[in-house]
């Protein structure tokens, strides 16, 4: 970034969370442009592409959340049963590295490998991704599969929101504007379920997922007693899968019938043409890959 | 040449970098790391949003403030043109635009945000007209945009008996062709088609220019000084003498600074010519690939015959390239082309036609292989299809037509050495497995599918025909005080490693240690001019005559020392005392054999080629139709190594850059413009997606090489990755894909065309 490039917005560091929620709260209030940041992968792209601010116009304030102690921190705390909290500006390197993750939660540990490249991994940051909202981030899909729940603060305090009830629409969910996602809580899997996690890139770093899959399953006397799924790049929101958690669920694996999959899927999907991929490839692709976990936990499909 | 004589201490060894430590730490200044000259303006371009239309009127916007900002259009440039081959691209547009992206007015203005904000603030009022985007549309002419048919330039290339004497050379002998291949055992067909390619070094284009009482200067990321220089005198009618261009480190070129800088430098100049201030202009990566040249798309035609042995007999190919909407470098370009359309075999007769074509997307250009790639995948692809047609192993069927020395090219030019083919083809064929993986069925685990393919390719070195005798490309070595010596070169370092193997060359030929051999810095004020930064001629041809020059210098100071005694570099400071100046100046020559008629498109083509085996094994997910390249041997007749482990470098480099272009790169236009003018979109392969390479060096001398022999090698690697790869990918899952590039969708779509997709 040139010097020319600086003007473009103003920074704020806060130290503490109670601090950030104070600024965010206020400057919601006097409805002046903010912006929060936590890795700035995605933000510092939309700040470089965005058109030139008018002579004279006051430039954003970017509230830089990469400080802020109350969102690091990858633990175990007990809320209706076992959970990891992992802070919402973790990085995917740290995410990637911790034995916690790496045990209790697979998937989330290889995707933390997958995303970006190495420098994308030192910076972004779980929180950020589910906040800018695309509908083809990686660590989303990996989210909503295990059905996360989503920890938002603010002035007005701390509330949970389940992951299928977060996100509304095409970069759009239910965090109010003086909210930051602070953490979020996620079931551990149960040790040698099995899990997938594969994301279709145009190459093996620095590509955004033309499809992801993410999955997760315990599995007990021929059926599956957990099963959660989503998809990347798959639908304007992320795709989390209903009609195809629901078949899964309420069939035993051995009576799975692959068309009835590929349908469920068909369903849960709305693929399209873009820059990255066809439409006719991404559908092709998340059939071919909810067929092989399923194939993997045991289904004739 | 004294050749036997010299004490090889240098050459052949892999010395570091000579430019390595300065890049490293920091201490080369590229362009953007110049410091601002004092009262330096930025500028940037206002281009054209559509393909071809007409160009009603500029309106700068009048509640802008245009107090402090340059304004420069078509009617300020004194010459309106930007000197190639043709004098048909305009510096600025003027009555109409051809492509989306021509540049309309430039602007000046010292803030960089406010500089932003006045491109925005001008409008162009463009009445858009119907636009050409696709090769097929151009050749189908219904409309038209360049001469009677958009036909821009036409090449024909006839031997054995196509060869015929007629008025009408391109119906007869077609019709001799046709006759050829009627008497053939089995005929075969096919069609090949590849894409534009990006560059994508990663320095993008950027120029500074300033003027004072010596004229003009311009300083920037460019390979070939003196092109810049013939721009700025004609665009700017100044004589030589007062156009001063010179290089900044160059962060990669591969033919986008060969052309293309020309324009950066006009316009630059342009506005410091306006404004009175010096001019920084520096791409950013968008503009970058949105406004300069890529590789031209093309598409072959090829219909060949062959007796039931597979001994191949007759070549009948049509190639149809996509120039892009200004003639730019595009007929030598298509020369290349047509010229390596016979690929390495031994063809009896031979009929090679070549015609560009106009389109509105801005002008295709120079990019490493320089046409061959295009010719070199679909004539590969097609002895594969042949092998196909005969049930013969691909490998087996090009080993067994393969050139050798005796044997002429479809221009009739009769190879009279160094040829290292064969030692090639069987050196990356073992290495790599090939017969044992092929034997067997192709090794399917789980949902992955692994294939191995091979392409055999050759390339030129230097310009082709009679244009290094055109061109007499020279150099000069001087004599430094403490013995050291200096080489003056317009044959520019942009990362493929000039400076160091110029020094090896120098050491060796002097017999003095590398630390003692200088390069200077290309300025056209101050080096001659050695011929462009391209073709594979560097080492081969000014590498020679660096060498001859040295060797002129060093026998100087050698009969000094013999008469008078002392070091080598006392002797030399003794010379220098007496004479002020001792420098060798040096100007190439092709070597007296090499004949060639521009008229007929005969004789020797080039001097001397390289030759490479290169073998892909590839990895297809049978799910997701993802290739991963798993792993690349290259086998590569090179003459002589001149630092090996550069050498391999180079090879390595250009192979994954060939990969690709094979499976990833793609430029995704509509309209005429490009929807992923972006590293996140276009995607060139990482260092994750770089296969494992061996890369093994065939040394079968050239005589008139440098240090014993070496040819040029900058391209070749560019030839063989795609062919390589397709083949890899037809025997892991029996899709034929004759279409670049090969991403997982076409895979999808040709699987779906075969029936048998199958989640």
């Amino acid at each position: 970034m040139s010097v020319a490039d600086l003007a473009r917005y103003e920074l704020a560091v806060p130290r503490a969370l109670p601090e950030a929620c104070q600024l965010l709260a206020a400057r919601v209030a006097s409805g002046e442009p903010t912006l929060l940041c936590a890795g700035g992968t995605d933000l510092l792209v939309e700040l470089g592409m965005a058109p030139p601010l008018g002579a004279g116009a006051r430039p954003p304030l970017c509230v830089d959340l990469s400080r802020l102690p109350e969102l690091g921190g990858v633990e175990r705390v007990d809320r209706d049963g076992p959970r990891i909290r992992i802070g919402a500006g973790v990085s995917y390197l740290a995410l990637g590295r911790h034995a916690l993750v790496e045990g209790a939660l697979p998937l989330l540990a290889r995707m933390s490998h997958d995303i970006g490249g190495p420098t994308i991994q030192a910076r972004g940051t779980l929180g950020g991704n589910l906040a800018t909202g695309s509908p083809a981030a990686d660590g989303v899909a990996a989210l909503a599969a295990h059905d996360a729940t989503v920890v938002l603060t603010s002035v007005r305090g701390e509330r949970r929101v389940p992951f299928a009830g977060f996100q509304t629409g095409y970069k759009r969910s239910v965090r109010q504007a003086d909210e930051i996602i602070t953490a979020f809580e996620l079931e551990p899997l149960a040790p040698g379920s099995p899990w997938c996690w594969r994301k279709v890139g145009a190459r093996q770093a620095q590509a955004i997922s033309k499809v992801a899959f993410a999955a997760v399953a315990e599995l007990e006397g021929g059926r599956a007693r957990r099963f959660g799924a989503a998809m990347a790049s798959m639908a304007p929101v992320t795709a989390t899968l209903p009609a195809t958690r629901a078949l899964v669920l309420g069939t035993p694996l051995a009576g799975l019938d692959g068309e009835a999959l590929d349908r469920a899927v068909a369903a849960d999907t709305s693929p399209i043409d873009d820059i990255r991929s066809t439409r006719a490839y991404r559908a092709h692709a998340a059939r071919a890959l909810a067929r092989g976990f399923l194939r993997e936990l045991g289904a004739a499909v | 040449m004294s050749s036997s004589e010299v004490r090889r201490e240098h050459v052949g060894r892999s010395v570091g970098r000579v430019d390595g430590a300065a890049k490293v730490t920091g201490r080369a200044l590229y362009v953007d790391d110049l410091p601002a000259r004092p009262g330096e303006l930025h500028g940037a371009a206002v281009r054209s949003p559509v393909a071809r239309g007409l160009l009603r009127s500029i309106e700068l916007d009048p509640a802008f403030d245009w107090s402090d900002v340059t304004v420069v259009r078509a009617e300020d440039v004194p010459d309106n043109v930007v000197a190639l081959l043709v004098d048909d691209q305009p510096v600025l547009a003027r009555t109409r635009v051809n492509h989306a992206y021509e540049p309309v007015v430039l602007l000046a203005c010292a803030d960089r945000g406010k500089l932003e904000r006045a491109v925005a603030a001008v409008r162009l009022e463009l009445e858009p007209e119907p636009a050409v985007l696709e090769l097929e549309a151009a050749l189908a002419a219904e409309t038209v945009i360049s001469g009677p048919d958009n036909v821009q330039s036409r090449y024909l290339i006839t031997k054995g008996a196509a060869d015929v004497e007629a008025e009408d050379r391109v119906a007869a002998s077609r019709a001799a062709i046709e006759r050829a291949l009627a008497g053939c055992e089995v005929v075969v067909s096919g069609r090949y088609s590849c894409h534009h390619q990006e560059h994508l070094y990663l320095e993008p284009n950027g120029m500074v220019a300033w003027w004072d009482a010596d004229g003009l200067h311009a300083t920037g990321s460019i390979q070939c000084p003196y092109y810049v220089q013939k721009g700025l005198c004609r665009g700017l009618r100044l004589p030589a003498e007062r156009v001063h261009v010179t290089q900044a480190v160059t962060g990669g070129g591969f033919g986008g600074k060969e052309e293309y800088p020309t324009m950066l430098a006009l316009h630059a100049a342009l506005l410091a010519q306006k404004s009175g201030r010096p001019v920084r202009m520096v791409y950013g990566r968008r503009e970058d690939i949105e406004a300069t040249t890529k590789r031209h798309p093309a598409v072959c035609e090829v219909t060949t015959g062959c007796d039931r042995d597979g001994t191949l007999r007759v070549l009948s190919l049509r190639a149809l390239y996509d120039a892009g909407a200004y003639v730019t470098l595009t007929p030598v370009v298509l020369s290349r082309g047509v010229l390596h359309a016979g690929g390495v075999y031994a063809w009896r007769d031979a009929r090679i036609e070549g015609l560009s074509l106009a389109t509105n997307t801005p002008p295709s250009g120079a990019f490493r292989g320089f046409g061959a790639p295009q010719t070199l995948w679909a004539i590969e692809r097609h002895v594969d299809r042949v092998a196909r047609e005969l049930g013969r192993d691909p490998a087996e069927l090009k080993r067994q037509n393969l050139l050798r020395v005796g044997d002429s090219t479809p221009t009739g030019q009769v190879l009279r050495g160094s040829v290292g083919l064969a030692e090639c083809v069987t050196a990356a064929l073992e290495a790599s497995g090939y017969r044992d993986k092929r034997a067997a069925p192709p090794r399917v685990v789980g949902r992955k599918a692994r294939g191995i393919g091979c392409s055999v390719v050759l390339h030129g070195a230097g310009f082709t025909g009679s244009g290094e005798r055109r061109l007499q490309g020279k150099v000069a070595v001087d004599l430094r005080p403490g013995g050291r010596l200096c080489i003056r070169t317009a044959s520019t370092d942009i990362g493929q490693g000039t400076e160091t193997v110029f020094a090896q060359i120098v050491a060796d030929a002097a017999g003095v240690g590398l630390a003692d051999v200088d390069f200077a810095t290309p300025c056209t004020t101050h080096v001659p001019d050695s011929g462009p930064t391209v073709a594979s001629r560097t080492v081969m041809v000014v590498g020679s005559i660096v060498e001859r020059a040295a060797q002129k210098v060093a026998a100087r100071v050698r009969a000094e020392q013999a008469a008078a005694g002392g070091s080598f570099a006392a002797a030399g400071d003794r010379l220098l005392a007496r004479e002020g100046a001792v420098s060798a100046l040096e100007q190439y020559e092709p070597p007296g054999w090499v004949a060639w008629d521009d008229a007929r498109y005969k004789g020797d083509a080039y001097p001397a080629f390289a030759f490479a085996c290169d073998v892909a094994e590839v990895e297809v997910d049978l799910d997701t139709f993802e290739v991963r390249v798993v792993g690349f041997w290259c086998a590569a007749d090179v003459g002589r190594a001149v630092n090996p482990v550069m050498c391999k470098g180079q090879l390595e480099g250009g192979a994954l850059q060939a990969i690709g272009w094979a499976l990833t790169e793609e430029v995704v236009w509509r309209d005429g413009r490009i929807l992923n003018p972006r590293l996140t979109n276009y995607i060139v392969p990482t260092a994750l997606d770089a296969p494992p390479f061996e890369t093994f060096l065939v040394e079968a001398p050239f005589e008139h090489g440098p240090g014993g022999g070496a040819k040029g090698i900058g391209e070749l690697p560019m030839d063989g990755g795609a062919p390589a790869v397709a083949a890899a990918i037809e025997h892991a899952t029996g899709l034929v894909l004759d279409g670049l590039p090969l991403t997982p969708e076409r895979l999808l779509a040709a699987s779906l065309a075969r029936g048998e997709v199958k989640p």
